[in-house]
């Protein structure tokens, strides 16, 4: 009778451990580019609320260059990494076959920003302008370049110059005329100093994007494509932890941001300003409730926006305006989803660059949407 | 006293003896390491124990380099680091040996400058790039600046060392002679201090590299730092190994020119002394 009981309590525990490591996260590096900043909002709210742990991740983060980031995931020393999609072509283009499998920022970044003086209603009058880029290569290459093609120009039309990432202090020293920048960023910082007078003769500036010209392909989660099939599982899951982490960002701002704050040493941290959010995101999680339309939703950004440039001054509020401005380019009806078109745009822009032959591998390889809510692909 | 040469050490050849194999092992044996690595990298390669995307194979490096060499990417780019290098040693070089030589003569000026010469020193070229780019401007000025802060510091330091350790002894000899401020300058500190100076040069030349690559990375344009930049955004790994290597040949180069001159200007030392 001892024995049998012994035997029920042993298979007993032996069940409660097993279940238990099925339940444990697994560790799983993220590879994020740039540095920790507030642009990364969803991945702190997948942490710090679990969005990542309700898929079965222990998250951590990792912040590399997007080459690093790329070819470590191919090669599989990290199993999902954030790269821009006009790297995913060139890569595979050299041989690395990894998948884009969620597209997170459903709008291009990139942009000219530009003195309001300056009349660039037509494009053509970028002809002979000095435009300042970081370099020629990476997302702001490929903008520029989309961009002057959709006005009939081209590099040699223009005086460009390559600043590094040092737009705000190039341009409003003078240097150049317009800089191309991340549209989400650098223009409220060129826009804060020029309100100051502290850009030279520049008091306002003005933002085209390239999205407003072309839809190209930008910023999302990749695997590589031996992990994809080992595992399609596990990117299922990690796809699900993002875009609930993403979508959550998206409909509560304030949370999102209040996430960053442990993540993110530099951001502003005044206890007013963290009552102010905490009370915002409490607000909007009751309003939630009621399962608003996505107008809606983008509408109470707008009114905390506004609420809380009434109580703090500009300074305060630029990270949070930057985390607003980049909700707006993640926002979509369908988070997660890419057209094949966009990645069409990406790679003519690619070929008359010089940085692709002409005629590459599938795009429909490059890319996949059987991961994203709603698809059966 | 005469001084022995390792010549007249009991035990060891003198030239003209036979087939020195040491000597000629020691000769060649950079060459074999070299050798040596290339086949261990072949080797690796070879076998895939490292993925060719982390590791391109040496085939795949020389073939990038022909290309590069033909199409004139790899020339352009190296003309460009190698002007950035040149005035930027000029300049950090001659700043260093001006202001090395009044620092020796004058201790005051220690005092006064050794803390932001120190500090300067101190703080990763890397972390204040950015701001000489802002200051300087996104063309050649800022990458010939940060070249040149790089090697002022082996200058003005090897200079300091080389003025003071001239032999008291002879200084007196001088002022016995009643030699002026430029004759003893001319005829004792310049020849005295050479050795010293040159090995700081030598440390020079090699950071000149380093501070042209820094000032590439950091504003973006044309040079070998560019080139990587622009190989690893086009995943052309084969092309940064060249790019880097180029870097290491240049730096190898230089490196050897100055002991080229060292060896001519200092044959004097090489004499046996009476």
């Amino acid at each position: 009778m001892l024995i049998f009981a012994r035997l029920i309590i042993f298979a007993a525990m032996s069940l409660a451990i097993a279940t238990s490591a099925q339940d444990e996260p697994v560790d799983e590096r993220i590879l994020l580019t740039f540095i920790p900043n507030v642009q990364f909002a969803p991945f702190y709210l997948g942490i710090e609320d679990g969005h990542f742990a309700d898929a079965g991740f222990k998250v951590t983060l990792e912040h590399l260059q997007e080459p690093e980031v790329l070819d470590l995931v191919a090669v599989g020393q990290a199993n999902f990494g954030i790269v821009s999609g006009e790297q995913v072509i060139l890569a595979r283009s050299r041989g690395r076959d990894v998948v884009y499998a969620f597209e997170w920022f459903q709008h291009f970044p990139v942009g000219l920003v530009y003195s309001s003086e300056v009349d660039l209603s037509d494009l053509t009058n970028l002809r002979r302008m000095t435009i300042g880029i970081p370099g020629r290569f990476g997302a702001s290459y490929s903008g520029l370049t989309t961009l002057l093609g959709s006005a009939g120009l081209s590099e040699a039309d223009i005086d460009l110059r390559e600043i590094g990432f040092n737009a705000p202090e190039v341009f409003c020293l003078g240097a150049v005329d317009a800089a191309i920048v991340y549209v989400n960023n650098e223009p409220l910082q060129i826009g804060s100093l020029a309100s100051t007078g502290d850009c030279g003769d520049v008091r306002a500036v003005d933002v085209i994007t390239v999205a407003s010209q072309v839809d190209l392909v930008s910023n999302g989660l990749i695997v590589s494509r031996a992990r994809l099939q080992e595992d399609p599982d596990a990117v299922e899951r990690m796809v699900s932890g993002f875009a609930a982490a993403l979508q959550s960002a998206i409909n509560n701002p304030a949370q999102a941001y209040l996430a960053s704050l442990r993540h993110v040493a530099s951001l502003p941290a005044e206890e007013s300003l963290v009552s102010a959010l905490e009370m915002a995101a409490e607000r909007q999680r009751e309003f939630l409730v009621s399962n608003p339309e996505r107008d809606a939703i983008a509408q109470s950004r707008r009114e905390l926006a506004a609420d809380l440039a009434e109580r703090f001054d500009r300074e305060t509020l630029t990270q949070l305006q930057v985390l607003l401005n980049t909700i707006e380019l993640w926002d979509a009806d369908e988070l997660g989803y890419s057209e094949l078109a966009s990645w069409q745009a990406m790679r003519d822009t690619l070929e008359s660059m010089g940085f692709l032959d002409k005629g590459g591998g599938k795009l429909q390889d490059a890319f996949t949407n059987q991961f994203v809510a709603g698809r059966d692909e | 006293m005469m001084r022995k040469s390792l010549r007249d050490i009991p035990g060891k050849r003198k030239k003209g003896d036979g087939i020195d194999s040491g000597s000629t092992l020691r000769r060649i044996s950079p060459l074999l390491t070299v050798a040596c690595l290339l086949l261990l990298w072949q080797w690796i390669s070879a076998r895939e124990l490292i993925s060719p995307i982390l590791v391109p194979p040496p085939s795949a490096v020389f073939q990038a380099f022909i290309d590069a060499l033909a199409d004139g990417t790899l020339l352009k780019h190296a003309a460009v680091t190698l002007e950035e290098m040149f005035y930027g040693l000029l300049l950090g070089v001659g700043i260093g040996l001006v202001i090395g030589y009044a620092i020796a003569k004058a201790p005051l000026l220690e005092n006064i400058l050794s803390p932001i010469i120190v500090a300067f020193q101190s703080t990763p070229i890397v972390a204040y790039a950015p701001l000489l780019v802002i200051w300087f401007g996104s063309g050649i000025a800022s990458k010939i600046v940060t070249t040149a802060v790089i090697v002022f510091f082996p200058t003005l330091v090897n200079t300091i060392v080389g003025i003071r350790g001239v032999s008291p002894n002879l200084r007196d000899m001088m002022r016995s002679l009643k030699a002026g401020r430029w004759q003893t300058f001319r005829h004792l500190e310049a020849p005295s201090a050479l050795p010293v100076i040159l090995a700081g040069l030598k440390t020079s030349t090699t950071l000149a590299v380093i501070g042209a690559v820094v000032g590439e990375f950091v504003s973006q344009g044309s040079g070998l730092g560019y080139l990587v930049t622009l190989a690893r955004n086009l995943y052309d790994t084969p092309l940064v190994v060249v790019a880097v290597l180029t870097m290491t040949a240049i730096s190898l180069t230089l490196y050897g020119l100055v002991a080229y001159v060292e060896w001519r200007f200092l044959a004097w030392q090489r004499r046996p002394r009476p």
